[in-house]
């Protein structure tokens, strides 16, 4: 069962997690910073849902072909995640921020499995594939061979394919001993895709570094410094646009007033006017309301 | 300074509790705000989030533009990393919820509460979905002169037209909808939005060739930038006061300040309401307990009345976490408006044709500014985002795993599902050629959706919310009857790609979890607990039909506020 091998798999994360050793050397800043384990999976998720696209240079230019590993998007998204979320509880790691990492990327090697038992997978995995997602500063592939994890080898459609399982069931929520809860398999899945998407495609490469206070972080607010900006043609935020192109409305409305700077419609008289008006405070009849839809009882 | 004891104590400080706590002060009693987040834009908290700063505020000569200018700095990710529900400290993260599947509770914490991301639309409820969908113990016209109370506070006003607003009006009108010039709606059609934003100087005409600053003095108003998501200061070198949105912050706040009655405290996150129970079975709210979130302590405060204004999450959480009698309706009926993207994606040449331009530039004008109304339905509106927040709500989550695994062969859609990949990147490398249209449905209050506690699963402030949404059969077929509205639209617009999100539960409008009628009576008091009130969203009795809620939440809690002084003062 999908469920039981996924709870499996929490259970022995959420083990890792609060072993006593673990968390006092982390909190004493000693340990590694990120498991190797973790670093590739992350790799493996960023390169999937935010990939190098060689082939879209041609169609739409070369801008568009670097991904998200270029700018380095999964160890931004490991910090994020780890120092996302707050149980306030301090045994439970720094700052009370649940670490979460580690554990997604457990979660998301029991969908890995749980596809290939399926037969769902569209191609091999490959420890090839996965070790060729190691960056130049990452330790050797015959380091981190033992770390990586069956997501890490699913080619990209198929850590697509494996995110999409866990939407499938939500992990059984139980309590622990520890005011833990077990991870949401759903959460999971909005975060590795829907967080990723909105880091890589906000201004967050553009900072010098994000983790520092907010009255200390500088944003040149400039797309030269951020890719995703020229790749989506976001210009930057701005303080204002003279965009104003007037009130709709008809001549005899309220709505608004003035010229027609364009015409929306002739024959209802619907049109852009140049100066703004307000609401009618109408009278009003419900007594015809019939409900479009069936209605059930609460 | 905070007191030991006040005549009436409000727990948040969001979209609706300072409107009661206006209505209470300019009554003449003495009002405690505690409010969980930190207070941007005020000179006793320099950095919110860096250091605790002072105690309280009781001024409104405290409130800075400056510091807003400085604190709201609209990028995007930035923003909602400090404004979403959580501690002030930045470096502690998002208090945990349970939430069902991959969607999300969207709420802030903070002075201002969610209206700190709210894009300012501010119309009022479906008179038929008060008046006839049989959930209301209180009629519409009962509300009517508190709209236009609120309206007049906020400003409301008929949004502006900027490229992407003409683009949806078109639609709409050659898919055969009409124009609505109402307030109060009651057969479908389109309609700029009422929104609580400043509308923009005249100056920022298309024809007027402006090329000055858009900053404070030289611009009023609106600045028809986005940004409200994220907080929006513009104009930026406004005074407090002169800020274009009119958020509770901007709106309500100085009004309560400026009477000198009322003191609010941030980083004060109340965790329990005190009772006595002198005779009788029913007990009195006689005040409550609160934990400061820098220094861990806690304290008490004394009240002739308490009202619970934490949002509709956290003040059913609140209830079943202090010892209050049990109601079988605590917490339960959520609405939250079960939402939908659907994207609109053109060629620059139709554009042309359509708009006078070839893109769309959906960071120009207000976030969301065009509107259709559909009562007994939902609605639709128009939404421009920054590329980041517009990945996460339109492409990042859905319920029918990624586009690459359906195949929308009949459907309106030309694609439906997540995208990710080389699909997401060559979508989105058409930002600037995007519109996307909002969901909102009509979803009616079933018991077994809401909120509950579990003893164990608990943070610094006790059992978490654990919460639990499962749409009727009705609330699917009204959603998915807006979907398709919108994608007709979109093509009557001349979109040459249309793409369903299918978006899976998300939670941008919570409400209806202390329903009226069923947890408070019709001047919002507990049943079970005597003083004690609700003013926020979980008082409304249904999702008001649809309509974005805080019009309706911030008139309902001002008429609390009138019958709060009338029944115990
Ligand atoms: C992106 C976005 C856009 C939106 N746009 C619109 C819009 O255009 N129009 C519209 O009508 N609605 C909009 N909404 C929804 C709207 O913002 C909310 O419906 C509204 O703010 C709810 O008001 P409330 O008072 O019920 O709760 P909130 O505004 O959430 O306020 C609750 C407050 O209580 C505080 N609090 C919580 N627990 C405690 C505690 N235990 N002790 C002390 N304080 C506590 C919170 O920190 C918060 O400040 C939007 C929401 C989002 C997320």
């Amino acid at each position: 069962m999908v469920t039981s091998r996924i709870g499996a798999w929490l259970t022995a994360a959420r083990r890792s997690l609060t072993s006593t050793v673990g968390l006092l050397l982390e909190l004493l800043g000693i340990g590694p910073d990120v498991d190797p384990h973790t670093r590739v999976t992350f790799r493996a998720i960023a390169d999937a849902v935010v990939p190098e696209t060689p082939a879209l240079a041609e169609e739409i230019g070369p801008e568009h072909v670097a991904g998200g590993l270029a700018i380095d998007l999964d160890e931004f998204a490991i910090t994020y995640v780890d120092d996302g979320f707050q149980f306030g509880l301090p045994h439970l790691g720094p700052q009370g921020n649940i670490p979460i990492a580690d554990p997604i990327a457990h979660v998301l090697d029991a969908a890995a499995l749980t596809l290939v038992e399926r037969g769902d997978n569209e191609a091999e995995p490959s420890l090839d594939r996965a070790l060729s997602l190691l960056g130049p500063d990452d330790p050797s592939a015959a380091k981190t061979e033992d770390a990586v994890g069956p997501f890490a080898k699913l080619s990209r459609r198929d850590r697509l394919r494996a995110i999409a399982i866990l939407d499938e069931f939500e992990v059984e929520f139980t309590p622990t001993d520890h005011d833990l809860l077990e991870l949401d398999a759903g959460l999971v899945g909005q975060l590795v895709v829907g967080f990723m998407e909105m880091i890589y495609y906000s201004e967050w490469q553009g900072y010098d570094e994000f983790t520092q206070p907010p009255s200390r972080r500088e944003h040149p607010n400039d797309p030269a410094a951020v890719q995703s900006w020229r790749q989506t043609g976001f210009p930057g935020f701005a303080n204002g646009y003279a965009a104003l192109r007037g009130y709709v409305g008809t001549a005899d409305g309220p709505l608004g007033d003035g010229d027609a700077w364009t015409t929306i419609d002739e024959s209802t008289g619907v049109a852009i006017r140049r100066e703004p008006g307000s609401f009618r405070e109408n009278e009003y009849d419900t007594s015809g309301y019939e409900e479009p839809f069936p209605v059930e009882s609460g | 300074m905070v007191e030991n004891a006040y005549d009436a104590v409000v727990v948040g400080a969001g979209g609706d509790g300072p409107v009661t706590a206006w209505k209470l002060a300019e009554a003449g009693l003495s009002v405690l705000v505690l409010e969980a987040g930190p207070f941007h834009g005020n000179e006793q908290w320099p950095n919110p989030h860096e250091e605790p700063g002072g105690e309280a505020s009781s001024s409104v000569e405290d409130l800075s533009g400056d510091l807003l200018d400085e604190q709201f700095t609209t990028r995007e990710l930035e923003m909602i990393t400090n404004l979403v529900f959580g501690p002030a400290d930045h470096e502690r993260g998002f208090w945990f919820r349970k939430f069902p599947g991959d969607g999300a509770i969207l709420q802030c914490a903070g002075v201002g509460g969610t209206t700190l991301h709210y894009t300012g639309c501010h119309p009022r409820a479906y008179p038929a979905s008060i008046d006839e969908q049989g959930h209301w113990p209180i009629e519409y016209a009962d509300l009517v002169p508190y709209y236009r109370e609120v309206e007049e506070m906020c400003e409301v006003a008929p949004a502006p037209v900027t490229a992407k607003e003409e683009l949806f009006f078109r639609g709409a009108e050659a898919a055969g909808w009409d124009l609505i010039e109402d307030l109060n709606v009651t057969e479908p059609g389109y309609r700029p939005q009422p929104n609580a934003i400043r509308q923009p100087d005249e100056k920022l005409h298309v024809d007027g060739d402006y090329d000055g600053e858009f900053t404070y003095p030289d611009v009023e108003g609106d600045t028809l930038a986005l940004g409200n998501i994220a907080g929006n200061p513009h104009p930026r070198g406004a005074p407090f006061e002169e800020k274009a949105k009119r958020a509770s912050n901007v709106s309500f706040v100085p009004a309560a300040l400026r009477t000198d009655n009322v003191t609010i405290r941030p980083n004060a996150f109340v965790t329990d309401v005190l009772t006595e129970t002198p005779r009788g079975d029913t007990p009195t709210a006689t005040g409550v307990e609160f934990r400061d979130t820098w220094s861990g302590a806690t304290e008490r405060v004394d009240a002739e009345v308490v009202v619970l204004a934490a949002g509709a999450i956290e003040t059913p959480r609140l209830w079943l976490n202090a010892d209050l009698p049990e109601n079988d309706w605590v917490g339960r009926g959520l609405t939250i408006h079960f939402g939908d993207n659907v994207m609109g994606l053109w060629d620059g040449d139709d554009l042309e044709e359509t708009i006078g331009k070839p893109t769309v530039d959906q960071h120009e004008g207000q976030d969301i500014a065009a509107r259709l109304d559909y009562p007994g339905v939902g609605m639709l509106q128009t939404v421009g985002t920054a590329p980041g927040i517009g990945a996460i709500l339109g492409f990042g989550a859905s319920a029918s795993g990624f586009a690459f695994q359906n195949d929308p062969a009949d459907a309106p859609w030309d694609t439906m599902g997540r995208l990710a990949g080389s699909d997401l990147k060559r979508l989105l490398s058409d930002y600037r050629r995007m519109l996307q249209v909002l969901v909102v449905s009509d979803d009616r209050p079933h018991q077994r959706n809401g909120v509950s506690v579990a003893p164990g699963a608990s943070d610094e402030h006790g059992p978490i919310p654990i919460v639990n949404y499962e749409p009727s059969e009705g609330d699917r077929k009204r959603r998915d009857e807006l979907a398709e509205t919108a994608a007709e639209i979109l093509r009557e617009a001349g979109a040459s790609h249309v793409h369903r999100s299918d978006s899976p539960p998300t939670a941008l409008h919570v409400h209806s979890t202390m329903r009226m009628g069923k947890v408070v009576d019709e001047a919002c008091e507990a049943y079970d607990v005597d003083r004690l009130f609700v003013a926020d969203h979980s008082a409304l009795a249904n999702g008001v039909g649809g309509a974005n809620p805080t019009n309706t939440g911030q008139a309902l809690a001002a008429r609390t506020g009138e019958k709060i002084v009338e029944r115990h003062f």
